[in-house]
């Protein structure tokens, strides 16, 4: 079922209410990787960190936003969706996917923005963090 | 220079308008227009006529508060310029600031007395008088994209702003 008028939808009150891997991994550990954005318009922050083990699948997630509940929603069940997920396929996750199990209103689409951005910003850290010279090497070509 | 001083916005149509504003001289041009349109002056005219006061009345206070504040006026003169705000997602190039503003929220959603609260209600205040400052120059010398930047980090400010008073509400 979806929104009615401002009522957040169940799926959202759920991880608004209980929402999953609220927290923080090491940022300076080699295997885990952060990803902080914010929505200008709005003026969400939102901060998800990965840890991957040797095989590279996600084997731990955490996220904290300040935001609205659409916004924490989008960010918890980010976290819940990219465990067990190899990194390549985390980078598969999109906002639509996010906003259609949320039931989220066109208006609050943007959060499920911010968390697919979330995610790609958190593997991106990681795979500098596994290859720092190579990221130099691209930048410069 | 004459400043926004038309409140509603299809009479702001000057070409000097500016972000910088008197404020008390804004406040009287609203009082006035209230004076003329409030509805306990219409509470004995025809129906359309105390439609008319209400509506009014409620887009004069609108436009007040849009002028008032630094962050809704500003936003308000990108869009008179044709600029859309920020919409994109902050990130990389943006992790210092980010990481400010990540670290003030975690601040506030610990439990505090209220010395803390107050150090953190100076803090906002003094970032967000800082981002006015070169809001207001940006506008100056017409640097739009600049101001659109600023603007962004205002908000999340303003939002700061926003859950401080609710920690001073006593509960």
């Amino acid at each position: 079922p979806g929104a009615v008028g401002n009522a957040l939808p169940s799926q959202v009150v759920d991880h608004y209410e209980n929402p999953r891997n609220v927290g923080s991994l090491d940022r300076n550990a080699k295997n885990v990787g952060t990803g902080l954005v914010g929505a200008p318009a709005c003026g969400d922050v939102m901060k998800l960190q990965v840890e991957v083990d040797e095989n590279g699948r996600i084997v731990d997630a955490r996220f904290k936003t300040f935001g609205c509940g659409s916004a924490i929603a989008s960010s918890s069940l980010a976290t819940e969706w990219v465990k067990g997920k190899t990194v390549d396929e985390a980078l598969k996750i999109k906002n639509t996917d996010i906003a259609k199990e949320l039931c989220l209103p066109p208006v609050k689409l943007h959060c499920s923005m911010l968390a697919e951005d979330a995610i790609k910003a958190a593997l991106a850290d990681y795979k500098l963090k596994q290859d720092p010279n190579k990221e130099e090497a691209e930048k410069k070509a | 220079a004459r400043r926004a001083a038309g409140l509603t916005p299809p009479s702001v149509a000057r070409s000097d308008r500016s972000f910088r504003i008197d404020a008390q001289q804004l406040q009287r041009r609203f009082r006035s227009l209230q004076r003329a349109v409030h509805p306990d002056r219409f509470s004995r005219s025809p129906p359309e006529e105390q439609l008319y006061s209400e509506q009014h009345s409620s887009l004069i206070n609108k436009a007040y508060q849009t002028l008032l504040h630094p962050l809704s006026r500003g936003l308000y003169l990108l869009e008179l310029n044709g600029v859309e705000p920020a919409q994109e997602t902050d990130s990389d190039a943006d992790s210092v600031f980010l990481t400010e503003i990540m670290e003030i929220n975690e601040k506030l959603a610990e439990p505090k007395n209220d010395d803390m609260l107050q150090e953190i209600e100076t803090l906002i205040k003094v970032k967000q008088e800082e981002l006015t400052k070169e809001v207001t120059a940006a506008f100056e010398r017409d640097d739009l994209q600049e101001a659109k930047k600023l603007l962004a980090k205002m908000k999340y400010f303003a939002n700061l702003e926003d859950k401080l008073k609710d920690k001073k509400i006593p509960s």
